[in-house]
């Protein structure tokens, strides 16, 4: 297998001119066809292990794979669902009542969760007023595959010791198996619910397609 | 026929391109031939001419014969070989680092004809340094019609060079030694083997055309252990006549450069004055081999007061000679003034301490000759291994080296750089393999720019620009002007953190009233050296290239240190 200068120029990480100019001070094995350099990659490797240069011969760009992490908030919210007249008078009885209709979670973990969630809830609320809550653990959770996040409105507000006093009615369960994706869900999310007009839309208890939708709308303007 | 084709071209790639070292061999003693021929044509040319002219010299108007020559020499090189006087090993030294070794075919003519004419005439001048440009750009242009690379080309012009000191003098180590040393700089193995076979098969060529001509028959002398101390002393004297002689030819040069004369007016006034030192005292002229041969033999037969003379009288002859626009080299001159040196010395040993049982005369002008190579070129190698082959022996090895040693040593104390090196030192053209100079140099402004950075308008509000920077990793943001896209300042997130942090200030401003305009920018012409300078002056981390007002892309530092480190390591690889 053959590399052009522009292959070799990507995988040195320096731009075409370097290597051209390499090749005419005589420092890089090359083979000529016509005007063209080829560089035979049995002679490359052996010829970078000799000056100790870093070969990067893996096809993918660094910068692609990053990429491949981002989870959009929409499809985010398919994986965690959305529910409806969750029943509680209280943080713990409220957090409790959700963790057992989620379905992403197995019911073996549902118990390590819920003290998960309680202890953030302990250290600092999670309320971030407006009738708003997005609790979270602090840890992220290994025993799930994919970034969730559930959607419960509940029944009645509650008093959640929210920062603005008010009670709570609507829950934002960000769960992730990554911190990266935690705190990129938690910042589509925030800018979300700083949109007045989508605050307006979950006051009125929107259908899940409707809510599902509208975030696709708002993370189109928002993208990450 | 296509079989046959076809097998010549296997052959071909599996005997030379797979692996070099076979095609430079062959190469190198091609180029080592051809230099070793040119400097054989030279020496005959010029013992010819000296003995045609020798009846003349005894007439009164002899002193305008140099002034002749050196005139046709200089009028030659200006008008048409075209190219600078001097004596070309420092052009030669600064085409290999800077060019790869890249010499015009013409010079591989044209500075043998000009020396030719200077010292056939009577200048006091060496045939080394023409012979040797001579040699390499054969070299070089055998690489060019074999489309060789840099590297290749590089030891083919070593192979030049060695071919060419080795025929003159009959001493292919030496040859070899001086082409490394001196030319290239650096001893890779892959260079050593070609410029070897190059250097024998140059004095090959000499051997068989003038057997009878050599320079210098080998002699054999008895050097004991108490000629050490006697040498120490030889050493610091010929330190201070190197440097003497070093300081001479510069002062020679500067003062014929400021003067408003005409070239070709220098040229016949320094002739003049060389012919008339020539009439008292002959041994100034020419290239000298003759007295060398004297001196060496022991049959030199002027007193110690007249040699003493002569030393200086040599000194200011040849700073005549080739600061005032003759052609020539100065590696005779050393070779006459050491010898001559060396003979005083012995001289007034021997009025000093009459007793002493040291060395014959020509041991002392060997040394004395070692003594002022070594301090004039720093080259000490290149002294030891000239003197070690004209004796043929070894006899005279620890002496040798006491000397090479010392004098290039003390010369370099005095004279940190040494002659070939000191105008390319002066000029910032001193660029040896692998050190910082030359991979500064060899790193091009346009190799190391990272082009790629979102531009943006002066015209766009704060808020927009907000929204920007939360998706781009860019820390520096080029501002342009919309319509003519010219380069306007520069937007440093670090500097702009207060704004950033503010929102009521998001509507309130456009991007032209927070930009920085005070930004150092540099073009693509400048070399890296000079960027380098302004970043470390200015602090920088990170510097904006600008070309015609247009904005090119950005320099980082930590990008100059990734491509440094790999340049250093390609640069000074074995291979």
């Amino acid at each position: 297998m053959q590399y052009s200068v522009f292959e070799l120029s990507k995988h040195l990480g320096v731009v075409p001119d370097t290597i051209e100019r390499w090749v005419r001070q005589g420092k890089l094995p090359v083979s000529r066809t016509g005007k063209n350099y080829q560089f035979r990659i049995s002679e490359l490797k052996k010829w970078a292990a000799t000056h100790n240069i870093c070969l990067n011969l893996s096809d993918e760009d660094p910068a692609e794979k990053k990429r491949e992490s981002i989870i959009s908030l929409s499809s985010a919210v398919k994986n965690g669902g959305i529910y409806f007249d969750i029943i509680g008078d209280d943080v713990t009885s409220v957090l409790r009542a959700c963790i057992k209709k989620m379905s992403i979670i197995h019911d073996d973990f549902k118990k390590d969760l819920f003290d998960r969630l309680v202890e953030r809830e302990q250290a600092l609320s999670t309320g971030i007023g407006n009738g708003i809550a997005i609790p979270h653990p602090r840890e992220q959770l290994s025993y799930l595959n994919d970034p969730a996040v559930s959607i419960f409105f509940l029944a009645d507000p509650v008093d959640y010791n929210a920062l603005d006093h008010q009670p709570v009615s609507v829950l934002f369960f960000i769960l992730c198996p990554a911190l990266k994706m935690h705190l990129q869900l938690l910042s589509a999310l925030s800018f979300c619910l700083r949109d007045a007009q989508f605050k307006r839309f979950l006051n009125a208890r929107p259908d899940p397609h409707q809510l599902i939708e509208k975030i696709e709308i708002l993370q189109t303007a928002n993208p990450i | 026929m296509s079989t046959l084709k076809k097998g010549y071209s296997i052959l071909y790639q599996w005997l030379f391109h797979r692996d070099d070292r076979l095609l430079l061999i062959i190469a190198g003693s091609v180029a080592g031939i051809c230099s070793g021929l040119a400097a054989v044509a030279l020496r005959l040319s010029l013992q010819t001419v000296l003995e045609w002219l020798h009846p003349f010299r005894h007439y009164g108007w002899a002193f305008v014969l140099p002034a002749v020559g050196a005139l046709l020499s200089s009028l030659y090189l200006e008008k048409i070989a075209r190219e600078g006087a001097g004596h070309g090993v420092p052009e030669v030294i600064y085409a290999v680092s800077r060019y790869g070794g890249l010499l015009r075919f013409r010079s591989s003519y044209s500075r043998l004809i000009s020396s030719f004419l200077t010292i056939g005439s009577g200048g006091s001048a060496g045939p080394e340094a023409p012979v040797v440009m001579s040699g390499s750009a054969i070299g070089s242009n055998i690489a060019k019609f074999l489309s060789l690379n840099e590297r290749q080309r590089i030891t083919l012009v070593g192979c030049g060079t060695a071919g060419a000191i080795a025929s003159i003098f009959n001493a292919p180590i030496a040859g070899l030694v001086f082409a490394i040393e001196v030319i290239l700089g650096e001893w890779k193995f892959v260079n050593i083997i070609p410029i070897a076979i190059a250097a024998v098969a140059g004095a090959e060529v000499s051997q068989a055309i003038i057997p009878e001509q050599v320079i210098f028959n080998h002699q054999t002398f008895q050097v004991g252990l108490l000629d050490i101390l006697p040498s120490l002393c030889l050493a610091l004297v010929t330190a201070l006549v190197s440097v003497v002689f070093t300081k001479t030819l510069q002062q020679s040069g500067k003062i014929a450069r400021t003067s408003s004369f005409p070239l070709w007016v220098r040229a016949v006034f320094g002739g003049c004055i060389v012919g008339t030192i020539g009439i008292f005292m002959p041994v100034v002229l020419g290239e000298g081999y003759h007295f060398i041969q004297e001196m060496i033999s022991g049959t030199f037969s002027l007193g110690v007061f007249i040699t003493f003379v002569a030393v200086f009288a040599k000194i200011f002859a040849t700073a005549m000679t080739l600061g005032w626009g003759g052609s020539g080299g100065i590696f005779a001159p050393c070779l006459v003034i050491g010898s001559l040196t060396g003979i005083v010395f012995h001289k007034f040993l021997l009025i000093l301490l009459p007793s002493v049982g040291c060395a014959r005369e020509g041991a002392y002008a060997l040394l004395g000759m070692t003594g002022i190579i070594s301090g004039v070129m720093q080259a000490p190698l290149t002294g030891i291994f000239l003197i070690v082959e004209i004796t043929g022996g070894y006899e005279m090895t620890l002496p040798l080296i006491v000397v090479s040693s010392i004098s290039s040593t003390m010369s370099h104390y005095i004279e940190p750089a040494s002659f070939y090196f000191k105008d390319l030192i002066e000029r910032g053209q001193f660029l040896r393999p692998g050190t910082d100079a030359r991979i500064l140099s060899d790193l091009n402004i346009s190799e190391l720019i990272e082009t790629r950075y979102t531009k943006v308008s002066g015209n766009m509000v704060f808020r927009e620009f907000i929204e920007i920077i939360k998706t781009s990793r860019q820390n520096f943001f080029p501002v342009i002007d919309d319509r003519t896209n010219e380069y306007k300042g520069m937007v440093k997130i670090s500097a702009i953190r207060k704004y950033v942090l503010d929102p009521g200030m998001y509507d309130m401003i456009f991007l032209s009233q927070i930009m920085d305009t005070e930004v150092m920018t540099v073009s693509l012409e400048n070399d890296l050296q000079e960027v380098l300078e302004i970043m470390d002056i200015n602090g920088m981390e990170t510097i904006p290239v600008v070309e015609h007002d247009r904005f090119v892309g950005m320099i980082s530092k930590t990008r100059i240190l990734d491509l440094y480190r790999r340049e250093l390591i390609v640069q000074t690889s074995a291979h």
